[in-house]
């Protein structure tokens, strides 16, 4: 049933597959980026094709740039520093990975990243460990080192106040993956705080008219707000008159449907349609598979859970998948 | 001799043959020995991701069948495939994604002979995009879309050498190559542009044709060239947009269009609408007077397209479909022995030969 | 339903052919303990790669020589030990086809019949064209190496060995029988034992079948001498008979001792015997219209002439039954042996459940020789959990579960059965088979459904098909077939499938751009070009990026390469190195409007070329070309400030020329202002100095300072 891909290096901590599933990105505890390539074209055999040294520090998480602006990827380090880097041949060198921009850290941890595409321009949200969340714009679609700052704010309801000295010891940021052209930018974001008025998944959405980001959902019920929210994902939707949404707490993992008409506030309406437990623990990772109908999970339990809904619409575990040797 | 012989039926004979992989390439090779005649298959193993080089015998036979004599297994996929005879012996040039170059001499019984390579990384980088074999089979000319056009010799110590001729440095790209005579070449690439080389006149390319004709609305790229032995100051170009058609040296800006929906006129004639992935002349085609015909009329030329169409075109004719598939035609050969056979590699696995009437 | 719970059927994305609730999987990727993390990232289609990290050993971290992690992928829902993965292609190649032949026909019978207002949504004879499809798509599962048939017919070979056919043939051919083939409807029975005999051996596998006990004796028959002493020998025929295997059964008896020649003569009764028996076999009525040559049986169209017959043919039975012959036979074997298959012919259930093993065999018989008119799934159903009680099954194959369901008349059932034993490919195309049967699971199986997002059982199940189509690099560009014929959501994943194909090699890319076109998805196509466009172009092959950039119309990342080209033209502007843009020129040439501000680069080539013959052939004409383009270049508003200094100061000569002043006093006076512009320009922050020796601007300012003298004295 199982065929192996790819043999990674000693110390690898953390990999990314790009946007088709032809590279492979994966950081190491020395710092280094590897990356994995197919010689040619349909083929399931990959080699390393690069190895570069990033940061002194462990790599915690590679994140993909979307692929309209070149084979670049993210790299958050266990110091919590940003740096993006780019394969690139410039100046009669050969092809090789290049910084491009580095986003330091004070006393700022970057704890997650995520690239979102909007119709003009290429968005980067980056959460922190103060409970800010900052979003950047590229200005040059060639230049991955031009990034202006667009907005910065804190993940809660209620965008005016403001909460200070916000301990966050993980944050997990979806943009929705949806890529048309009249689609507004739009993102979920949750964090695992000591803030509970931070800590629960809100979905983001970029107002045109007034230059700003608004919370249009919450997608938490009454008694759960300040659950910290291990991770969030957001389903592909192909045709659904609702958007899906996945977010993991102590409690289980909670499916969402998101309507798509806002009423008079501007909000979005929720319903929590499911809250399945498996992991028991800790959800490290939520991924939609393409048609947005099989949710993929990893968690503390070592465990790969594969969740679906049936034809009535109740949702439970499909599969599990068990690593061994 | 193949003229003389009699057809076998009265009707066009097609064979489908599933190889339960992928096919790259296909080449008759020349007959050289005997009665058998002989098939190379480029292939690509999905599951195992390997690639190998395949000789088979293709006896006469109905219905045909493929039976495998040689196998040999490859680091990269098969980019392109060339094939001449050296000394009587057939050669085989084959190119890889990865930038490799094997070139196999074969014995009389089809059984390799020697293997040369050219590693990756030293003719080009990153894939070779096309190789041609001159047909005596001394150099092999390699394009690729890094720019560089590359000669490799294959001399009498049983040696490779090799030689850059032109680098562009990836501000043009090379798509498709092809001999005119032992120092000519043409090459084609983007925006339908082919451009003229004489080994003689080093420093680049001695004529560019630029495919700006007729108000074209969008553009395309050159797959495959053929140049006639008889004609060779007319390159024969199929690309984009079910387009085919010639490039007179004598007058360089005219393109003469065989086939095409790029524009108006020829549309109706354009015997497919998407990529035309080979053009060869079809020596079968025979204009009844060949010996009279004006030598600015092009010859009749068979192609194949990813809309899963072989046909013959013709200038000022309606174009003759040999094949209607459901998929892509992604490469043929005509036997030049018996040229009304013809091999194609179809995208769905199989191999499918035509026997012409 | 028997044996089925709505857990194991309702399940979207089947994962294996026994998919229950939360089934755990291993899943090897053979590295040492302790594993530190997973990380999980969805390929193509169905494919979940899972990257998997060994924790790092505490002190020395590469000296135990193990790798640090493994990448796994598994295809979820595709595994069939039946059928290899190459032939799984060729099926899902060869239905192409005569799917969408399908679906344009019912397009164009849909259309027809909105025109005519005719109330019946489909042609009368729809299900016809749903046969073409089936037989079409029958004819794909064969097993792909067939044994070569032999030419000699030998006696002694009562079951000839053919090719092993496969549950999935076998599973359509009931489809076919039930739901397509409205003209077998008649003759169902018929039908059904034809489809054991093709099919009985499937069947061996888990426990003993008619076809297993021929198989065995066949195994046996040349070593015996005495044949119809053997017990076996009885028991094996009546077996083959109680299923209706006639021809074997008649072969078998002609082995019959009493036929030698040299016995004929003192075995004459008990020869008549085998032979009358043998005889009334081969003249069994059939209600049925026809049999292929060879086969034994008389056929009747009609249920009267049938009965009939069939009332005849019984009377002649009992009649031998009750005949003073037996007493004549010595041979005890025979006797019973023979008085016993008379017994099976006339329907009785004990002889025919003593020879049957697997409960299809003893269903089969039952319609053969005790119920040959059961007409109507009810009592056929009935008859099936008769049969069912009579003969329980330890083990359930996968093709009973199929037989029960179709039998029950439930489409749901039927279809769950379907998707658990035989997989997307099965489920996507037996749909077609299930709505031509009845109205009722037409309407089960097209209506939107709320808790699927909208879409029908149909849609979800092609769209599931396409997701297994689509984690296989060869069989992706057939989704968009199954894809294009979904009402509400086979677009949206078209969509995201062309998206995350790959756009390094041109070949492929073509081939997806390609579709795009064949189905209008323009922006999906310009989408894949501009990121082909950005990937060449940062990857050292400008022509080409340019080219795909230019394809997809992204005006504005043009207008940045322009910016950039600039930059490198601006710096090498008197280099040999510019004949190398040409080619790129050229490229972009061809379609100036599209390329932005590259229509300056196009210039400034024509510009450097008439620069360069001025060089070398140094004649008067060839010098006021330059300068015819040196003025509309200076003039063209598309030129940018920086290269205005460097244009001039390139153009030295041609204003400063020997024979006369090559510009007129307007002229001259346009490139002076053009001068002052720049120098006021200078003094802001962000001016780019051209790479050029500092006394550049005076010597040009000079040159243009007297060129305007002597051209104001010339006027």
């Amino acid at each position: 049933m199982e065929k192996s891909l790819v043999t990674l290096d000693n110390g690898t901590t953390c990999s990314s597959w790009n946007y088709n599933g032809e590279r492979l990105a994966t950081g190491s505890v020395d710092g280094t980026l590897a990356i994995f390539d197919s010689i040619d074209p349909a083929s399931s055999s990959f080699t390393c094709t690069s190895r570069s040294r990033v940061h002194e520090d462990s790599v915690v998480k590679v994140v993909w740039v979307p692929p309209e602006y070149g084979d670049a990827v993210g790299c958050i380090c266990a110091d919590g520093t940003l740096s993006l880097w780019e394969e690139v041949v410039e100046d009669a060198q050969p092809l090789q990975w290049k910084l491009c921009k580095s986003f330091g850290s004070n006393s700022n941890k970057v704890l997650d990243v995520q690239f979102g595409v909007s119709p003009t321009s290429l968005k980067m949200v980056s959460a922190y460990s103060d409970g800010h969340v900052k979003v950047y714009e590229l200005l040059d679609p060639l230049e991955l080192k031009s990034w202006q700052l667009q907005a910065e704010f804190q993940n809660a309801s209620d965008s005016v106040s403001t909460f200070g000295k916000a301990l966050c010891l993980s944050a997990s940021v979806s943009w929705n993956p949806q890529r048309g052209e009249s689609q507004q930018s739009s993102f979920v974001l949750g964090f695992h705080s000591d803030t509970p008025q931070l800590n629960s998944a809100k979905v983001w959405e970029f107002d045109q008219n007034h230059q700003r980001w608004l919370p249009v959902a919450e997608l938490a019920l009454h008694g759960d707000k300040g659950d910290q929210v291990f991770t969030v994902a957001w389903a592909p939707n192909i045709g659904r008159p609702y958007e899906v949404m996945a977010v993991a707490t102590h409690k289980g993992i909670a499916i969402w449907h998101l309507g798509l008409n806002p009423d008079i506030d501007g909000r979005l309406s929720v319903e929590r349609v499911a809250l399945l437990s498996g992991h028991d623990g800790e959800v490290w990772q939520m991924e939609w598979d393409m048609s947005g109908m099989t949710l993929a999970t990893t968690g503390g339990d070592g465990m790969v859970r594969l969740w679906q809904s049936n034809l009535n619409g109740v949702w439970h575990e499909q599969a599990a998948l068990e690593p061994t040797s | 001799m193949a003229t003389s012989k009699a057809p076998p039926s009265h009707s066009l004979q097609i064979h489908r043959l599933p190889q339960s992989q992928y096919i790259d390439a296909v080449r008759f090779l020349p007959a050289f020995s005997g009665l058998d005649r002989f098939a190379v298959l480029a292939l690509f193993d999905t599951h195992s991701s390997s690639p190998s080089l395949q000789i088979h015998s293709l006896p006469k036979s109905t219905p045909p069948s493929l039976n495998l004599q040689s196998s040999l297994s490859l680091s990269s996929r098969v980019s392109s495939l060339s094939l001449s005879l050296s000394a009587h012996k057939p050669l085989i040039a084959a190119s890889t994604f990865s930038g490799s170059l094997h070139i196999l001499l074969l014995d009389f019984d089809a059984s390799v002979q020697s293997e040369f390579s050219v590693p990756e990384k030293s003719l080009h980088v990153g894939a070779i995009s096309c190789v041609d074999l001159q047909e005596s089979g001394v150099e092999c000319v390699s394009v690729g879309e890094d720019g560089r056009v590359n000669l490799v010799a294959f001399g009498d110590g049983s040696r490779l050498s090799y030689r850059r001729v032109w680098d562009s440095d990836g501000l043009v790209s090379y798509t498709a190559a092809k001999w005119a005579s032992p120092t000519e070449f043409a090459t084609g690439g983007f925006g339908f542009g082919l451009q003229w080389w004489d080994l003689r006149k080093p420093g680049g390319p001695v004529s560019q044709f630029k495919g700006n004709w007729a108000q074209r609305t969008t553009s395309g790229i050159v797959h495959s060239i053929d140049i006639h032995p008889s004609r060779k100051h007319t390159c024969l170009a199929g690309g984009s947009l079910g387009t085919v058609f010639a490039w007179d040296l004598r007058w360089q800006q005219q393109p003469i269009i065989l086939s095409g929906v790029g524009t108006s006129e020829v549309a109706t004639h354009s015997p497919c609408e998407s990529e035309v992935w080979e053009v060869k002349y079809d020596p079968y085609m025979r204009t009844s007077n060949f010996g009279n015909m004006s030598s600015s009329r092009i010859l009749p030329a068979m192609l194949c397209s990813e809309d899963g169409i072989l046909a013959v075109v013709e200038q000022g004719e309606e174009p003759i479909e040999l094949l209607a598939e459901p998929c892509a035609i992604n490469s043929f050969d005509i036997d030049r022995q018996n040229p009304s056979d013809v091999i194609c590699s179809l995208e769905w696995e199989s191999i499918a030969i035509l026997s012409r009437p | 339903m028997p044996g089925l719970t709505a857990d194991s059927g309702n399940a979207l994305v089947p994962l294996s052919p026994e998919a229950h609730v939360s089934v755990v999987y291993p899943l090897h990727h053979g590295l040492k303990p302790p594993i530190s993390r997973l990380s999980i990232s969805w390929s193509r289609g169905n494919a979940l790669r899972v990257s998997v990290f060994r924790e790092l050993p505490a002190e020395s971290s590469d000296s135990d020589g193990e790798a640090g992690g493994k990448v796994v992928q598994v295809k979820l829902g595709v595994a069939d030990g039946e059928v290899d993965d190459a032939q799984w292609r060729r099926i899902a190649y060869g239905s192409v086809s005569p799917f969408a032949l399908l679906q344009s026909r019912r397009n164009s019978v849909l259309a027809l019949s909105k025109m005519s207002m005719s109330s019946s949504p489909y042609h009368p004879d729809w299900w016809e064209y749903v046969m073409e499809y089936s037989k079409d798509i029958s004819s794909l599962l064969d097993n792909a190496k067939s044994l070569p048939n032999s030419m000699i017919d030998d006696p002694k070979t009562v079951l000839k060995k053919v090719e092993e056919p496969t549950c999935l043939k076998a599973a359509w051919g009931l489809l076919e029988i039930f739901y397509a083939d409205k003209e077998s409807q008649a003759w169902l029975p018929e039908r059904i034992v034809d489809w054991l005999a093709d099919y009985d051996v499937l069947f061996s596998g888990t426990q003993a079948t008619v076809h297993s006990k021929l198989v065995e004796f066949q195994k046996e028959i040349v070593r015996l001498q005495v044949i119809e002493d053997d017990p076996r020998y009885w028991e094996v025929i009546t077996s083959a008979l109680a299923v209706g295997w006639l021809e074997i059964v008649v072969k078998l008896l002609r082995l019959h001792g009493s036929y030698q020649l040299d016995q004929l003569s003192n075995r004459e009764t008990e020869n008549g015997l085998v032979e009358a028996v043998a005889i009334l076999i081969s003249k069994m009525p059939r209600m049925r219209p026809e049999l292929e040559a060879g086969r034994l049986g008389e056929c009747f169209k009609t249920k009267p002439d049938f009965i009939k017959a069939w009332e005849k043919w019984r009377a002649q039975i009992t009649k031998l039954d009750c005949s003073s012959f037996w007493v004549q036979c010595d041979h005890r074997q025979t006797r019973e042996g023979l008085r016993n298959m008379l017994q099976l012919m006339l329907g009785n259930t004990n002889n025919l459940c003593t020879s049957t093993c697997h409960w299809i065999e003893l269903y089969i018989s039952h319609f053969l020789y005790v119920r040959p008119f059961t007409v109507g799934l009810e009592s056929m159903h009935a008859l099936a959990q008769k049969c069912i009680q009579l003969k329980p099954i330890s083990s359930s194959h996968r093709l009973m579960g199929l037989i029960v369901g179709i039998l029950g008349e439930n489409t749901e059932v039927v279809l769950a059965e379907c998707s658990r034993a035989f997989g997307p490919w099965m489920v996507a195309h037996a749909i077609e088979l299930l709505t031509a049967g009845s109205d009722q699971a037409e309407i089960i199986l097209q209506e939107g459904r709320d808790n699927l997002g909208g879409i029908s059982i149909e849609e979800l199940h092609r769209l599931i098909y396409a997701q297994v189509l689509s984690s296989h690099a060869l069989t992706w560009q057939i989704a968009p077939i199954y894809l294009t014929s979904c009402m509400k959501q086979g677009m949206g994943l078209l969509e995201v499938l062309l998206y995350k194909q790959p756009v390094q090699d041109n070949q492929m890319l073509l081939k997806t751009t390609e579709i795009c076109r064949l189905y209008d998805l323009e922006s999906i196509s310009s989408s894949i070009m501009k990121i082909a466009g950005v990937y060449h172009w940062k990857h050292g092959r400008k022509g080409s990026g340019v080219f795909w950039l230019q394809q997809a119309r992204d005006e504005f990342r043009l207008n940045r390469i322009a910016q950039q080209l600039f930059d490198f033209v601006g710096r090498s502007i008197s280099d040999e190195s510019f004949k190398q843009w040409e080619g790129l020129i050229e490229l972009l040439g061809s379609e100036s409007k599209i390329a932005g501000g590259l229509d300056f680069l196009h210039k400034y080539r024509d510009f450097k070329k008439s620069l360069q013959q001025v060089q070398v052939g140094k004649t008067t004409d060839a010098a006021q070309q330059a300068v015819e383009s040196l003025i509309s270049l200076m003039r063209n508003p598309s030129t940018p400030q920086r290269f205005w200094l460097p244009l001039l100061h390139d153009s030295l000569k041609l204003l400063s020329w020997q024979e006369r002043p090559l510009l007129n006093a307007n002229q001259t006076n346009l490139l002076l202002n053009k001068l002052q512009e720049l120098s006021m320009a200078r003094l802001r922050p962000d001016f780019i100095e051209a790479n050029l020796p500092p006394q550049a601007l005076s010597s040009v300012r000079l040159a243009l300072a007297t060129n305007l003298g002597r051209a104001i004295l010339e006027e």
